[in-house]
């Protein structure tokens, strides 16, 4: 009994990050590709606010995706800036795709020469 | 009002007021308050004013465009390790390692998210203005800076006999209007035709070899052939105010697009070319472009150095 309503609890406190995560999904299917890639970032602003979202959640996730779109001006340089590491941690194997798809494993130059 | 509407407030209430100051100086200067080209006046001056307030952004993506032609073979490099390599995460891999190059060299041909973010509000609010004037007006209140006489006015304001908050959808059936039929017609097509031949004049003559082979090159192909889908469903259900407007921005681009590849086309671009010629013909030398490599200037301003006298040398040792 006790376990059912601790679990509903967990449902409902996990609600608004999943409302968030969906909203920002159908907005990477459907209203992203009308425009193409603009984003000076690595990762793209609404693939950092996904992240951001599914690592720390509905508050802190908007928070950090809002600091992020404020930044992306054409006075700031861009670059690769990663979602600061969150405190979820996820089961081997069970990573979600977004955070797989942001930290891409980069192969090794065949030129001896120090990574750009 | 409900979640979009509070964030639209204050967007809604810009859009009104610059309107209404246009509308104002058109009026001071003896336009008739209530024809609708004063108010489609103001709408055109709405446009100039928000695109006139994107030319640094504009001019700050033309540079950064043209500081790409310096990393050019850092790229080449790049695209030869991630050749062949068409999974989903080694293309996520090499976009990683663009952006690293593009930062290291301190330019980025990406527009940046915030100027396209920052217009839809814009874009919006003016849409929730004139589609809100007919109910507005029947309900005799204000709209944003918008005064209960100026929303009437606004809400009775034709052209060629078209209100100006009045839909392509809205105008069949009984009580329906051809002029808006019409109007919202030529619009869609004006629109169509303005964004096509921008898109065509950059592609035609304002890129160079290289940048016309880019993987990039393929999305903006698509869009040429999407947009005008856009704009024909966008146009149908529009009241002729947001025609307007979207008509004039288009226009405005285009204009603002043939400046650029006439005054400053890419080097090595067949507008660049074209421009030397011109130049040559009134007998002026080659403009500097902006972006081109700074070579040829190094190589002239050399010789004067030198004035010491060069060693004469046999002419057996060069041969070597």
């Amino acid at each position: 009994m006790r376990d059912i309503s601790v679990r509903s609890l967990g449902f409902f406190w996990g609600l608004p990050r999943l409302m968030v995560i969906g909203m920002l999904i159908a907005y990477r299917k459907v209203v992203s590709p009308l425009y193409g890639p603009v984003c000076r970032f690595y990762p793209s602003c609404s693939a950092y606010a996904l992240e951001a979202v599914t690592v720390h959640g509905a508050v802190r996730g908007i928070a950090l995706g809002s600091r992020r779109l404020v930044r992306c001006n054409p006075w700031n340089d861009g670059g690769v800036d990663p979602v600061p590491a969150g405190s979820r941690s996820f089961p081997p194997g069970k990573t979600p795709w977004i955070v797989v798809l942001n930290h891409p494993v980069i192969p090794a130059d065949d030129e001896s020469r120090p990574a750009a | 009002m409900g979640f979009f509407g509070t964030i639209l407030a204050p967007f809604r209430w810009l859009v009104s007021w610059i309107m209404f100051m246009f509308h104002e100086g058109f009026t001071f200067i003896g336009m008739n308050p209530a024809s609708g080209w004063t108010w489609v006046l103001s709408i055109v001056g709405l446009v100039v004013i928000i695109r006139a307030a994107l030319i640094p952004v504009f001019v700050k993506q033309i540079k950064a465009q043209r500081g790409m032609q310096a990393l050019q073979p850092d790229l080449r490099k790049l695209q030869q390790k991630y050749k062949g390599k068409t999974d989903q995460l080694s293309r996520q891999a090499m976009t990683q390692e663009q952006m690293a190059l593009y930062k290291k060299h301190g330019t980025n041909p990406f527009a940046a998210c915030l100027p396209i973010i920052i217009q839809m509000p814009f874009f919006f609010a003016l849409f929730n203005v004139l589609n809100g004037i007919s109910r507005a007006s029947a309900e005799g209140a204000t709209i944003g800076a918008l005064s209960v006489e100026s929303v009437r006015q606004f809400d009775n304001a034709t052209i060629f006999g078209a209100p100006l908050s009045s839909t392509f959808l809205g105008s069949f059936g009984a009580g329906g209007n051809l002029s808006v039929i019409i109007l919202s017609l030529v619009m869609i097509l004006a629109m169509t035709a303005s964004q096509f031949i921008t898109q065509k004049q950059i592609m035609a003559r304002n890129m160079s070899e290289e940048a016309l082979q880019s993987p990039f090159m393929r999305q903006q192909k698509i869009m040429l052939y999407i947009l005008p889908l856009v704009f024909g469903i966008g146009g149908i259900n529009f009241p002729i105010g947001v025609l307007v407007y979207w008509t004039t921005t288009n226009l405005w681009t285009m204009v603002q697009q043939f400046y650029v590849i006439r005054k400053m086309p890419t080097p090595g671009s067949p507008a660049a070319k074209a421009l030397a010629e011109r130049r040559a013909k009134k007998g002026l030398p080659p403009a500097p472009l902006l972006g081109e490599r700074k070579a040829e200037p190094a190589v002239e301003s050399a010789p004067p150095v030198r004035a010491q006298r060069v060693q004469p040398q046999r002419k057996k040792r060069k041969k070597r």
